[in-house]
Order: C-alpha cells, then sequence, then structure tokens
C-alpha cells in the first residue's frame, strides 16, 4: 500500500480522502491556500503545505505548486478529489510522468469521456442508449435545422466544451433556432473559448439517475443508482437510492449495460455513469471519472467504503469486489447543505460559523469540514456539509433525514437546512413526482 | 511639625544616584515626598498630528453588494467593463463580484464618467467596499 498520499483538494471532500487514508495507516498530506490554513482539512492532514492565495488558479489549480508539495513531502500518489483538478487529463499525465500515481484513471480515459462528444460516440458503441442529435459539432445553421427536423422540437443546443448549464439554449420551434444557434455559439466561445456547439432533443420532464461503478483490471461492479433528480440551477441538492421511479425490469437493464460499457473501455477507478430518465426509457448523459459528491448515498446504502476502495484499485490494479458481494438494502437519501440563502435565489452566504450542532444518531452520517468558528469563505463551492441518512424504506428514510435536519443547528451563515424541511415534507417530494425542473417551478419562499 | 531638611537633602541624593524623578519616604506618621522638575516631559505640549483631514473622495461610489473576488474583465485578459474616463450608463455592468462561484455583476447605479477604479483585478473585496467612483 502507498505510504503517504497527498490531497489535491479542500473542504468536505478532502476530510473525506483523509479519513480513508488514515484507516488503512496511509499518510495524508493536505495542501492548502493560504485563506484555507486554519481548515478542517489542514488540521486533520499529518502534514500540510500552503501552495499559494485564495484564487484557485493560484492555488488548487497550480499543477506546479502542487507537484512541488509532492517533492518537498515524498507523496507516492495524488487523490484529486471531486471538481478542481480532478478531471483534468493533463494534470494526471504530469502526475503520471513523475511516477507518481493518481488515483483514478488513466489520462486518457479521463481526455476520452470528458470531450461530450466523444463519450456519447464511446456509449453509443458500447451499446448505450444515447439521446437523439447531432452526433457531434454542428456544421453550421442548415445542418442545424435538418437535424431539429429529424428529432423534433423542442431541442437543446450545448457546448462541446462545456458543463455547469452554462451555453446551454432551450429552442421551442424552428423560428428561434437561428437567433439561439448564434447565442449559444458566442457564449461557448466565450465561457469555453470553443464555439463548437451540438444539438441534442431536449427532454420536458426528465429525471436524472446516475450509476455508480467500482472497475479493474479483473472486472467491473456497479454499486446500484442514484436518482438525482431534486437540483437548482443545474446543480444536485437531494440524492437518493434506489430510484422510486425505476421499475426491476428498466433498473437491471441499465445497471447491465452500464458494466459493459464501462468494462468495454477499460476504466480503473471509482466512476460514475449518468443517465436522463424519461418515460420509461434512459439515455447516457455524460461519464464522470471521478469520485462524486454523492458517493456516500451508496456507502450507507451498501456498506462499502468507495474511497477505499477506489485507493485499493489504485494501488493493486484490482477490485476486490464481486458484483454478488454487493447488496443494497432499504433506502438513503442525502441532502447538500451549502452556504446560501435559498429564500433569495440562493445568493452566497459566506461568514464564520458561531454556532455548529451536527445532528446524530442511528443511521446518520454527516460528511463535511464545519467546525465553531470557522470561517465560510466566498473563494470557493457553497457545499459546507452533506447529510446522509438511511431507513427501512423510502418512508422511513424520509423521517430520519427529517429529525436530523430538525436536530442539525447552523448560525452565522445562511444554508439549505430550512429548503431541505419544506422539501422533503413536500407532497411531490414525497410522492415522488418531481423531475429535474420541479425545484425551480416550485415556490417554496 | 519640624522640617527635617537632613531628610530631604539625603533623598535628594538618592534622586540623583538613582536617576529617579520622584521619592516617596514614611516612617510611622511622618511621611516626605521628593521630586524634581524635569524639563523634558513638562515642558512637552500635544500637537496635533500634521496629517490633513482624510478627504473623502468626491463623487458617486459604486459599491460591492457581496465579500468576493473583484473582476475587471469578463475573462481573464478580456477587455475591461469599464476604465477610468469611460462615459458608462445607470445599470452598466462595472465589474464581476465573485462569491462561491456565483459570477455577480455589479451595475453602475446612475449615469457618469469612470473618475476612478479602487481595487486590482482578482483583489478580495469585502461588503460594501467602494469598488468604482464616478464623477
Amino acid at each position: 500500500m502507498f505510504k503517504k498520499v497527498l490531497i489535491a483538494n479542500r473542504g468536505e471532500i478532502a476530510v473525506r480522502v483523509i479519513r480513508a487514508c488514515k484507516e488503512w495507516g496511509i499518510g495524508t498530506v493536505a495542501v492548502h491556500s493560504d485563506v484555507d490554513a486554519d481548515s478542517m482539512h489542514v488540521r486533520l492532514a499529518d502534514e500540510s503545505v500552503c501552495i499559494g492565495s485564495h484564487q484557485p488558479q493560484n492555488s488548487y489549480l497550480n499543477i506546479a505548486a502542487i507537484m512541488s508539495a509532492v517533492d518537498v513531502t515524498g507523496a507516492e500518489a495524488i487523490h484529486p478529489g471531486y471538481g478542481f483538478l480532478s478531471e483534468n487529463y493533463k494534470f494526471a499525465e504530469i502526475v503520471e510522468k513523475h511516477k507518481i500515481k493518481f488515483i483514478g484513471p488513466k489520462a486518457e480515459i479521463i481526455k476520452k469521456m470528458g470531450d461530450k462528444i466523444q463519450a456519447k460516440i464511446i456509449a453509443k458503441e458500447k451499446g448505450l442508449p444515447v439521446i437523439e442529435g447531432s452526433d457531434g459539432g454542428v456544421k453550421d445553421l442548415k445542418q442545424a435545422k435538418e437535424i431539429c427536423k429529424k428529432i423534433g422540437y423542442p431541442v437543446l443546443i450545448k457546448a462541446s466544451g462545456g458543463g455547469g448549464g452554462k451555453g446551454m439554449k432551450i429552442v421551442d420551434d424552428e423560428n428561434k433556432l437561428s437567433e439561439m444557434y448564434s447565442l449559444a455559439r458566442l457564449e461557448a466561445k466565450k465561457y469555453f473559448g470553443n464555439d463548437e456547439v451540438y444539438i441534442e432533443k431536449y427532454f420536458k420532464n426528465p429525471r436524472h439517475i446516475e450509476v455508480q461503478v467500482l472497475s479493474g483490471k479483473n472486472r467491473t461492479v456497479h454499486l446500484n443508482e442514484r436518482d438525482c433528480s431534486v437540483q437548482r440551477k443545474h446543480q444536485k441538492l437531494i440524492e437518493e437510492t434506489p430510484s422510486p421511479v425505476l421499475d426491476d425490469k428498466v433498473r437491471s437493464d441499465l445497471l447491465d449495460k452500464t458494466v459493459k460499457m464501462v468494462e468495454a473501455i477499460g476504466y480503473e477507478g471509482a466512476g460514475t455513469v449518468e443517465y436522463i430518465y424519461e418515460n420509461g426509457k434512459f439515455y447516457f448523459l455524460e461519464m464522470n471519472t471521478r469520485i462524486q459528491v454523492e458517493h456516500p448515498v451508496t456507502e450507507v446504502q451498501t456498506g462499502i467504503d468507495i474511497v477505499k476502495e477506489q485507493i485499493w484499485i489504485a494501488h493493486s490494479g484490482q477490485t476486490a469486489l464481486k458484483q454478488d458481494d454487493i447488496s443494497a438494502r432499504g433506502h438513503t437519501i442525502e441532502c447538500r447543505i451549502n452556504a446560501e440563502d435559498p429564500s433569495k435565489n440562493f445568493q452566497p452566504s459566506p461568514g464564520i460559523i458561531s454556532v455548529c450542532h451536527q445532528p446524530s444518531g442511528f443511521r446518520t452520517r454527516v460528511d463535511g469540514s464545519i467546525f465553531q468558528g470557522c470561517k465560510i469563505t466566498p473563494y470557493y463551492d457553497s457545499l459546507i456539509c452533506k447529510l446522509i441518512c438511511k431507513g427501512r424504506n423510502r418512508t422511513e428514510a424520509i423521517q430520519r433525514t427529517m429529525r436530523s435536519l430538525n436536530e442539525f443547528v447552523i448560525e452565522g451563515v445562511t444554508t439549505t437546512i430550512d429548503l431541505h424541511k419544506r422539501i422533503l415534507s413536500h407532497e411531490k417530494f414525497v410522492s415522488s413526482e418531481f423531475d429535474t425542473n420541479w425545484l425551480a417551478k416550485e415556490k417554496f419562499y | 511639625m519640624k522640617i527635617d531638611k537632613k531628610l530631604i537633602k539625603e533623598l535628594k541624593d538618592y534622586l540623583d544616584e538613582f536617576n529617579l524623578s520622584e521619592i516617596e519616604y514614611q516612617d510611622g506618621t511622618k511621611k516626605v515626598k521628593v521630586a524634581k522638575n524635569i524639563s523634558g516631559i513638562t515642558n512637552i505640549t500635544a500637537h496635533k498630528p500634521n496629517i490633513p483631514p482624510k478627504k473623502e473622495e468626491s463623487g458617486t461610489k459604486i459599491t460591492s453588494p457581496i465579500i468576493g473576488t473583484a473582476y475587471l474583465a469578463p475573462e481573464p485578459g478580456g477587455k475591461k467593463f469599464v476604465e477610468v474616463g469611460s462615459q458608462i450608463k445607470k445599470g452598466q455592468t462595472v465589474m464581476i463580484v465573485e462569491a462561491m462561484k456565483t459570477m455577480n455583476h455589479v451595475p453602475s447605479t446612475s449615469d457618469g464618467i469612470v473618475k476612478k477604479v479602487l481595487v486590482q483585478d482578482g483583489e478580495a473585496v469585502e461588503f460594501g467596499q467602494t469598488l468604482v467612483l464616478l464623477k
């Protein structure tokens, strides 16, 4: 096993990875920006190195500084967490070139699956249903018109190099196409430096369903699906497993096809394949070649420590898990606690946490990096912790999550805790009649 | 009470010997205090600091609506939203303040000409901090 791992991240995921390393007796190196010097991941790690100033490009995205920290501390592997450099294939390449193990798939796989157009081609080749559309970049308006006619309106125009909902345009009919097409290209150029766009069928009531996989040279296993359809601004807010809307036949088809695709591309590590689900059918959306924020939902449900498995695969090249050994029982829900004000359109709410009481109790887990007196700076993501609760069934999981949310006390910053209580007691959530657009349409305040 | 001149003389000698400015001696109910006049201290008069009163820069202030990182241009190396001397309109974006990955456009509160840009690109700004001054 590795003697020392450097965690190239911050916040709750850095803490999560440090915990996994500690349980395995692996030394840990935290890197941090100047403003993060007092944060939890720095306090928990065995060693820490300041790698730059508050702006991410000077610190957590600063490859040279991170490699220097590896050199100084003698770390043997790097865990990239999520966000920042986790899906940067150039970083993975540089790390490998220096004979340091990148805890994740090979650079070449990250590159392939990170390019949305190429990923879609691969997924289709390997037997996954994909969203009908342009099958690649659209050359001009004429071609755009033809494609839209074929797949039918409404359609969605997306940036090839994009993500996070930026540069996406919905077109309801052909009259709007010309205008939206040039607008999407303009935004794509602006945000991602590449004006290539592609066209897809637009879904009116989509659910977001994803499959967690762990894959080594020997085999690929799945850890069932997660339903992440409660979203705000295209970002997940609540995740649960199993999905309340899948029937057994569709579920086993989904899981089977996912495992086959992941195995076929020679994937190594933990990964997630994301799908859109509507009217009984699922369509490949993208693959995340890293650990995800919502991985604890699956951990609590299956009893498998995904981060430890990830490190094991990085070390040995193989997964120790067999599909038959993995059994998911009951129902698990995760609520993301963000420092933002849901009553003010999720306006960021940085500040100092003056009071912090986190819930506990039977089948209640909190993953986070907060403590009384800690500073939530405005420089990074608003996610401060996650609450994960398991029940025998969905009803009990909701009750337990509610009970835990009511125990939660965070003062000094405004959080999404109150919104979670409102969502969980909403009849549409309880009856699971919602899609990814629900939160934006429903009035909670 | 009889004044003991000898004692005063003795105490004065101690003042000089130990370089003190004041000495007090008590023996039963008898108490004698000897002090010397030190010119260096007594002559000091309080001077008003010779700093001119901070002149509030005149003009319309555009302040930050949130704590975060200020950006003068929509993208790194891009054209700045405003420069000193730019004629701007009410509602026009003068800067972006990023907080928790959210880009907050800071609109101008009135029409005017940019007199001063008070922050640098990438600088951390506080809530209510003046970013731009208009004339």
